[in-house]
C-alpha cells in the first residue's frame, strides 16, 4: 500500500473526527435544506477546506526544501527529513493513542487569543451569510482551524521535503475526510446524531481511527528511524 | 490639533484617511483595514457588508491558494505527463483564476490609491496597486507572448495576505479600543423609558427629558442621571469617579449616567435632559483627546509622507540594477518586493494607538486627558510638585481650637460658643474657604445666627460690621490692629491656658449642663499656631476676644499618593501659599521633604519655570493654573466638568490622588510602547527594504512580513491593556467616610487671659 494510500484511510477513518468537531458547522450551512442545494453548497464548503489543506501542505514541503537548500552549510535533505519523520511519527502516535483512549492527559491547546478571536468571529460571520460562495470561504477559513488532525499531517507533509509531495499528503489527508464531511446534510446529520447518541459507535469510531492513525505513526517513525523511502511504496 | 476620528477604531483620520458608504451612510475609516473591520463588526444589516468582505477574502485566498498549486505543479513538471506543451492552457487558466481575484481584492486599494491620488498624495495603496498591476500585466503579457514565467501567483497571493493583513490589524485595534467604546457615541445610546402604562420604550439618550422614568437592567450602563425609585443593586462608577468598587444603591439614591448596574434592575426618575449629564461632558473631552495629535506622532507622519515616494524611487532603483544583472523577470519580482514589504502603516499606527489607549485606560477611571502628548510628556517627568491646600488637603478648613481672653469667659456669660457664633455671623454670606469652615462649625454646633449689618469686606484681611449693636470683626491680628482693635497684651507671647472647655458641649450661657470639666491643659499660643493651618482673630467692641483656629484635613489618600510617586524614583516637592508653618507640617506629615513656602502664584510659576526640569505639577486648578499651564504636564484634581475651563493637562477625579502613580506608570508605559513600536516600525522597514531590494526576500514572503509588522504593532500596544492591571492602586476605602473623618477631629477650646 502506497503511504498516500494510508494517509487517505487514515483520514477516512479520522474523519468521524471531523464530523464531530466541525460537522456543526457543516451542517449549519445547509441551513436545514437538504437535496441539491444542500450538496452544491457541502461540495464548496470541502473544496475550500481542502484547497487549505492543500496549500498548508505545499507550505510544510517547501519550508522543508527551502532550509536544506537556503545556503550551501544547510543539513542534507535527507537527515532533516529523518528527523522531521521522527517528530512527525511520534505526534501522529499521540493523535492515534488519544483515539484509542491512552495519553488523554496530554491537552490541546485551545484556540484563544487574538487570532482565534478573530478566526472564530469570521467563522462566525460567513456561517450566517446566504451564497454559493459563502460556504466556499467558509471551508477556506475552517481549513486554518487548530485540529489535531492536521497538524499531525502537516508534520508528515514536511517530512516529504517537498513542495509537490506536501501538497500531495495534505490532499491524500483532504480527500479522506471528504465524503463522510461532504454528506453533512444527509447521511453524515444522522451519522452525527448517532455518534452523539450511541457511545458504543463514537468508541469503535476511534478505536478505528486510531489504529489506522498508529500504523501511519508507526510507518513514519520507522521511515525516520530506518530510513525508509519517504513516499511512494513502502515494501 | 484635533481632527476627525476614524469610524471604526476612533484614532484621527489623518492622511491615509479612507472614505466609504458603509451600513446605510457615508462613513470616514483612518485606514482601509478599518473600513473592512467596520463591514464585519457592523454589517448585519440586510446588506450584509460583514460575511460580504469575509467572502471576498475566503474566495479571493481560495483562488490564490489554487493559482499557487497549480503553478507549483506546472513549474515542478507536475504537467509533464500530458501530451504536447500544457504551459499556454495552465497560464490561460491560471489567468482565468487571477483576473477575478484581482478584481475582487485589489478594487478596494485601487479606490484608496485614486483618492490618495485626489488629494494629492501618495499612500501605501499606491505601492500595492503599483506592485500588483506590474506583476499582474507582466504576466498578462508573457501569457500573450507564449513566454515561459507567469507571475499571477504572486499579484495575487500578495493582495491576499494584504487585505488579511489590513483585516487583522483593523480587528486589533478594534478589540484595543474596546475600552473606550462606550465614550465615542454616548448621545446614540439606547435607554428604556417606561411610560405611566407600563409599557416600555428604547429611546436615545438625546431624547430623554428629566422627570422620565427609566429601567436600567443588569449589567446595562445608566444613560441619565436620576434617582432611584425603585430597586436596589450596586453600580460602578469608576469611569466618573475612578472608584473602582461598586457602589449601593437604593431608592432615593442620586445615580450618575455612565455607571454600570451591576445586579438588580433599577427604575430612575431622571433629574436632566439626556445629553446635560456629566458623562457627556466626559466623552466629549476624550473624543477631544483622541482627535489631538501628539509630537511623536506628527513626527511619524511627517516621516510616512515622505516614506511612499522614497519607496518608490528605491523599487525603481532596484528594477534598474537587477535589470542589468538578471533576466528582467527576475528584476521585476525584486522590485515588487521591495514595493510591498514596505510597510508605512506600522509608522504611522505606532503612536497613536499606544496613545489612544492609554487614554482609554484612563478615561475608565474618570482621569481624563488633553490628548496623546500629554501622556508622552508624563511618562518623561522628573520631579512631581504639589500644592498645598485642596490638592494634599481637602481645601475644606474645619475649626480645631477656640481660644477667648478672660474678659470673654470668666465674665460668665458668653465663652467659646460666642466667639463662633459673632465670626458665623460675621463671615455667613462669605465664599472664602476660612468663612465656610467657621460658619459650618457654627451650623454644626446648632448656635444661633446673630444678624449682622453694615458688612464690609476687606479682600485679604477680613469682615467688620455691627453684631448685636457692637461693632465686631474677623480676620487677620494686623489688620484687625490697624482697624482698631486692642490685642490684650499677653496675646502672642506664649501664654498659658489654664481652663479647655469644649464648644460643642458648652452652651451660651456659659453653664456646663452636667458636663463635667475636663483636664487643665497647657498651651502656648504659639503651640496653637504651630498645630493649626490658619487663625481668624475676632473683635469685639475696642479689643480683639478671641481666636479661632482652623486647619484643613489631609486627604486620606495623600499620603499614598506621595509614596508611590516617590517609588516611581521621581523627586517630590510641595509648593504653597501658605505659612511655612502650615506648609512644613502637612509636608512632614505625607513625607515630602522639599517645601517651599509663602509663593505667590507667580513665584510658584517663575519656579517651575526657572528649575527647568520636566515636572509635572498637581494643583486643586483653581488658584493655581498659571503654574499648571508653566509645568510639563499640569494635573488638576478637579470635576471633570471644568476641564475645558482650566488650563491642567489632565485632570484627576474629585478624590482621586490615589490613581496619580498608576497614571505616571501607565503614561510611562504608554511612552515606552510608543517607542518600542516606532524602533520596531522603523527597524523593520529598514531590514525588510534593505532584504527586498538586495533580491533575498520572494515578493510573497515580503508581503506575508508586511501584513505581519502591523499586527507585531497592534500586539505590542495591546500588552498595555494587560500590563496596567498590575499597576492599579488599593483604592481608599469609602472616601465620603474619610472626608467625614476630617470633621471629627477633636475640637479644642482655650482661654485666652
Amino acid at each position: 500500500m502506497s503511504q498516500y494510500g494510508l494517509i487517505f484511510l487514515a483520514g477516512l477513518a479520522a474523519s468521524w473526527h471531523c464530523v464531530a468537531m466541525c460537522g456543526g458547522f457543516a451542517c449549519a450551512l445547509s441551513g436545514g435544506r437538504g437535496g441539491w442545494h444542500a450538496t452544491r453548497r457541502q461540495l464548496l464548503y470541502n473544496a475550500g477546506r481542502v484547497t487549505t489543506y492543500c496549500f498548508l501542505g505545499a507550505l510544510a514541503g517547501a519550508l522543508t526544501a527551502g532550509i536544506c537548500t537556503a545556503r550551501p552549510g544547510a543539513p542534507p535533505l535527507e537527515s532533516v527529513q529523518r528527523v522531521l519523520a521522527v517528530a512527525s511519527g511520534l505526534l501522529i502516535l499521540t493523535i492515534g493513542a488519544q483515539f484509542l483512549g491512552l495519553l488523554q492527559g496530554v491537552r490541546r491547546a485551545p484556540m484563544v487569543g487574538f487570532g482565534g478571536e478573530v478566526l472564530a468571529g469570521a467563522l462566525r460571520d460567513l456561517q450566517r451569510a446566504p451564497g454559493l460562495a459563502a460556504p466556499l470561504a467558509f471551508g477556506v477559513a475552517n481549513g486554518f482551524l487548530p485540529c489535531p488532525l492536521v497538524y499531525g499531517m502537516l508534520a508528515q507533509a514536511a517530512t516529504s521535503g517537498d513542495a509537490v509531495a506536501g501538497m500531495a499528503t495534505m490532499a491524500a489527508f483532504g480527500a479522506g475526510t471528504f465524503p463522510a464531511m461532504a454528506v453533512m446534510g444527509g447521511f453524515g446529520g444522522w451519522l452525527r446524531i448517532r455518534l452523539a447518541q450511541r457511545p458504543g459507535w463514537r468508541r469503535g469510531a476511534g478505536v478505528a481511527a486510531g489504529v489506522f492513525f498508529v500504523a501511519l505513526g508507526l510507518v513514519t517513525l520507522a521511515r525516520g528511524l530506518l530510513s525508509l523511502p519517504s513516499h511512494g511504496h513502502l515494501t | 490639533m484635533s481632527s476627525a476620528l476614524c469610524t471604526h477604531c476612533a484614532l484621527p483620520l489623518g492622511r491615509s484617511r479612507h472614505d466609504a458608504q458603509v451600513a446605510g451612510a457615508e462613513r470616514g475609516f483612518c485606514c482601509y483595514g478599518c473600513c473592512l473591520a467596520f463591514q464585519v463588526a457592523h454589517g448585519e444589516s440586510e446588506e450584509a457588508d460583514a460575511a460580504w468582505l469575509l467572502i471576498r477574502l475566503g474566495t479571493g485566498a481560495f483562488l490564490s491558494m489554487n493559482i499557487m498549486l497549480f503553478s507549483l505543479l506546472l513549474y515542478s513538471g507536475g504537467f509533464d505527463m500530458a501530451e504536447g506543451n500544457p504551459r499556454p492552457i495552465v497560464h490561460a487558466a491560471l489567468f482565468l483564476l487571477a483576473a477575478p481575484t484581482v478584481l475582487l481584492l485589489g478594487w478596494p486599494f485601487l479606490r484608496e490609491a485614486w483618492q490618495d491620488g485626489a488629494r494629492g498624495r501618495l499612500g501605501s495603496a499606491a505601492l500595492i496597486v503599483l506592485g500588483v498591476a506590474a506583476a499582474f500585466l507582466a504576466s498578462v503579457l508573457a501569457m500573450l507572448t507564449g513566454g515561459e514565467r507567469v507571475y499571477f501567483d504572486t499579484a495575487t497571493m500578495v493582495l491576499v495576505l494584504f487585505t488579511l493583513g489590513r483585516y487583522l490589524e483593523a480587528a486589533g485595534r478594534a478589540r484595543a479600543m474596546r475600552s473606550i467604546a462606550p465614550m465615542l457615541a454616548p448621545e446614540r445610546e439606547r435607554v428604556t423609558v417606561l411610560a405611566a402604562d407600563g409599557g416600555q420604550t428604547h429611546r436615545p439618550v438625546a431624547e430623554i427629558r428629566a422627570g422620565m422614568r427609566v429601567l436600567v437592567r443588569p449589567g446595562e450602563r445608566i444613560g441619565v442621571d436620576g434617582v432611584v425609585v425603585e430597586g436596589t443593586s450596586h453600580v460602578g462608577e469608576a469611569i466618573l469617579t475612578g472608584e473602582s468598587a461598586p457602589v449601593p444603591k437604593h431608592p432615593g439614591m442620586s445615580v450618575l449616567a455612565g455607571s454600570l448596574n451591576h445586579e438588580g434592575p433599577l427604575v430612575i426618575q431622571t433629574q436632566g435632559e439626556g445629553t446635560a449629564s456629566r458623562w457627556m461632558s466626559i466623552t466629549a473631552a476624550v473624543r477631544d483627546a483622541l482627535g489631538r495629535r501628539g509630537h511623536t506622532q506628527q513626527l511619524a507622519e511627517r516621516v510616512a509622507g515622505a516614506f511612499v515616494p522614497a519607496v518608490l524611487a528605491l523599487a525603481v532603483a532596484t528594477v534598474v540594477y537587477w535589470a542589468s544583472r538578471a533576466s528582467p523577470d527576475e528584476a521585476m519580482l525584486h522590485g515588487l518586493a521591495v514595493l510591498v514589504v514596505a510597510c508605512p502603516c506600522a509608522l504611522g499606527l505606532a503612536a497613536p494607538l499606544a496613545t489612544a489607549l492609554g487614554i482609554g485606560q484612563l478615561a475608565r477611571r474618570g482621569i481624563l486627558v488633553r490628548g496623546g502628548d500629554v501622556l508622552e510628556n508624563l511618562g518623561a517627568v522628573g520631579a512631581v510638585a504639589f500644592d498645598k491646600t485642596g490638592t494634599l488637603t481637602l481645601g475644606e478648613p474645619r475649626i480645631v481650637g477656640i481660644a477667648c481672653t478672660a474678659a470673654m469667659s470668666s465674665g460668665g456669660v458668653q465663652s467659646p460658643g460666642l466667639i463662633l457664633a459673632l465670626a458665623a455671623a460675621l463671615e455667613a454670606r462669605s465664599e472664602h474657604p476660612l468663612a465656610r469652615g467657621i460658619v459650618m462649625e457654627a451650623e454644626r454646633l446648632g448656635l444661633p445666627l446673630f444678624p449682622a449689618l453694615g458688612l464690609r469686606v476687606v479682600p485679604g484681611h477680613g469682615v467688620i460690621g455691627e453684631v448685636r449693636g457692637v461693632p465686631t470683626a474677623a480676620g487677620s491680628a494686623a489688620w484687625l490692629v490697624a482697624s482698631g482693635f486692642a490685642m490684650p497684651e499677653n496675646v502672642g507671647m506664649g501664654m498659658s491656658r489654664e481652663r479647655v472647655d469644649d464648644a460643642r458641649t458648652q452652651p451660651l450661657d456659659g453653664s456646663l449642663a452636667g458636663n463635667p470639666p475636663r483636664p487643665a491643659l497647657t498651651m502656648s499660643f504659639a503651640q496653637l499656631e504651630a498645630e493649626s493651618g490658619s487663625l481668624v482673630y475676632v473683635g469685639r467692641g475696642s479689643r480683639i476676644v478671641g481666636v479661632l483656629a482652623l486647619d484643613d484635613p489631609l486627604r486620606p489618600e495623600a499620603m499614598a499618593a506621595v509614596a508611590g510617586v516617590r517609588a516611581l524614583g521621581l523627586e517630590v516637592l510641595l509648593l504653597s501659599g501658605d505659612r511655612a508653618v502650615a506648609a512644613h507640617r502637612v509636608a512632614a506629615s505625607v513625607g515630602i521633604e522639599w517645601v517651599e513656602s509663602g509663593m505667590s502664584p507667580e513665584a510658584k510659576q517663575s519656579l517651575v519655570a526657572r528649575e527647568g526640569r520636566r515636572w509635572a505639577m498637581v494643583g486643586d486648578g483653581l488658584n493655581d493654573a498659571p503654574t499648571l499651564a508653566a509645568a510639563s504636564v499640569g494635573i488638576a484634581t478637579l470635576s471633570a466638568t471644568d476641564l475645558a475651563r482650566e488650563s491642567a493637562a489632565l485632570v484627576l477625579p474629585d478624590g482621586g490622588l490615589a490613581l496619580l502613580p498608576w497614571t505616571i506608570q501607565l503614561a510611562r508605559a504608554v511612552r515606552r510602547t510608543m517607542i518600542g513600536n516606532l524602533l520596531w516600525a522603523f527597524g523593520y522597514n529598514a531590514v525588510a527594504l534593505a532584504l527586498a531590494a538586495s533580491g533575498h526576500l520572494l515578493p510573497v514572503f515580503a508581503a506575508a512580513l508586511m501584513a505581519g509588522s502591523s499586527v507585531v504593532v497592534v500586539l505590542n500596544s495591546l500588552r498595555l491593556e494587560r500590563d496596567q492591571e498590575k499597576w492599579i492602586p488599593v483604592f481608599p476605602q469609602n472616601r465620603a467616610t474619610n472626608k467625614e473623618s476630617g470633621a471629627a477631629s477633636e475640637l479644642r477650646c482655650f482661654d485666652l487671659r
